[in-house]
């Protein structure tokens, strides 16, 4: 089975802001976050491709989000992305992360999921 | 015949194999235009797929990272005009 990863407009883009219902934080950070964090602002997610399940999503959303606050750079962020999935979901998960690509890829049914953080797109899916 | 010359920025793939993703890439240029990477990278992957069996993935674009698992002796990453690649096996289950 292939899928296509596409770019720019969906017919049926979804917004989906921050929810707070999450439990989890951040682990293994050296350096403890600054305490002017209480007004963190919510990282905008428009979904535009999924062949996955509602709640994977979701974590993916959440990794995301904390993935775009600990790093800057699109390979550290994609990086950890990447291992929290493996990590959490068993390998072996690939992610792609920035402003300007297209990708043609084959993943496993029910791991894929394409998406834009901000102005960025992300894209995560399960192969192999 | 080239207009611009590939140049690999990382790989660990025999050269034959190389020189096939650069001509496949050149192949897919000639014939898309460098704005649609999805045509490109789905030409590409589909040529790999075909030659060297099933689980090949293409990224193209401009401004992109990423972080990826690859089976040995299949990544390649790669300058091409304005665009960059990465082709990859997917590690094997």
């Amino acid at each position: 089975m292939s899928d296509e990863a596409r770019r720019g407009p969906a017919g049926a883009a979804q917004v989906v802001l921050r929810a707070s219902s999450e439990d989890r934080k951040p682990v293994g950070s050296g350096s403890p976050p600054p305490a002017a964090t209480a007004t963190a602002v919510a990282h905008k997610i428009q979904l535009k491709s999924a062949d996955m399940k509602e709640e994977m999503r979701q974590e993916a959303f959440e990794i995301a989000r904390i993935a775009f606050e600990k790093h800057s750079m699109e390979k550290d962020i994609a990086e950890y992305i990447k291992k929290e999935f493996d990590k959490n979901h068993g390998p072996t998960w690939h992610c792609i992360v920035g402003r300007n690509f297209g990708s043609y890829v084959t993943h496993e049914t029910n791991y894929f999921v394409y998406f834009y953080i901000d102005s960025k797109a992300v894209l995560l899916f399960k192969s192999g | 015949m080239l207009e611009g010359k590939a140049v690999v920025e990382d790989t660990d793939m025999p050269a034959k194999m190389q020189a096939q993703a650069m001509s496949a890439a050149s192949r897919a240029l000639d014939r898309f235009d460098v704005l649609d990477c999805r045509s490109i990278a789905s030409h590409i992957k589909k040529e790999f797929d075909a030659i060297h069996g099933p689980g090949w993935q293409c990224v193209v674009g401009s401004g992109f990272g990423c972080y990826i698992t690859h089976s040995k002796g299949s990544f390649i990453y790669f300058r091409l005009e304005s665009l960059r690649f990465l082709v990859f096996k997917g590690a094997a289950a």
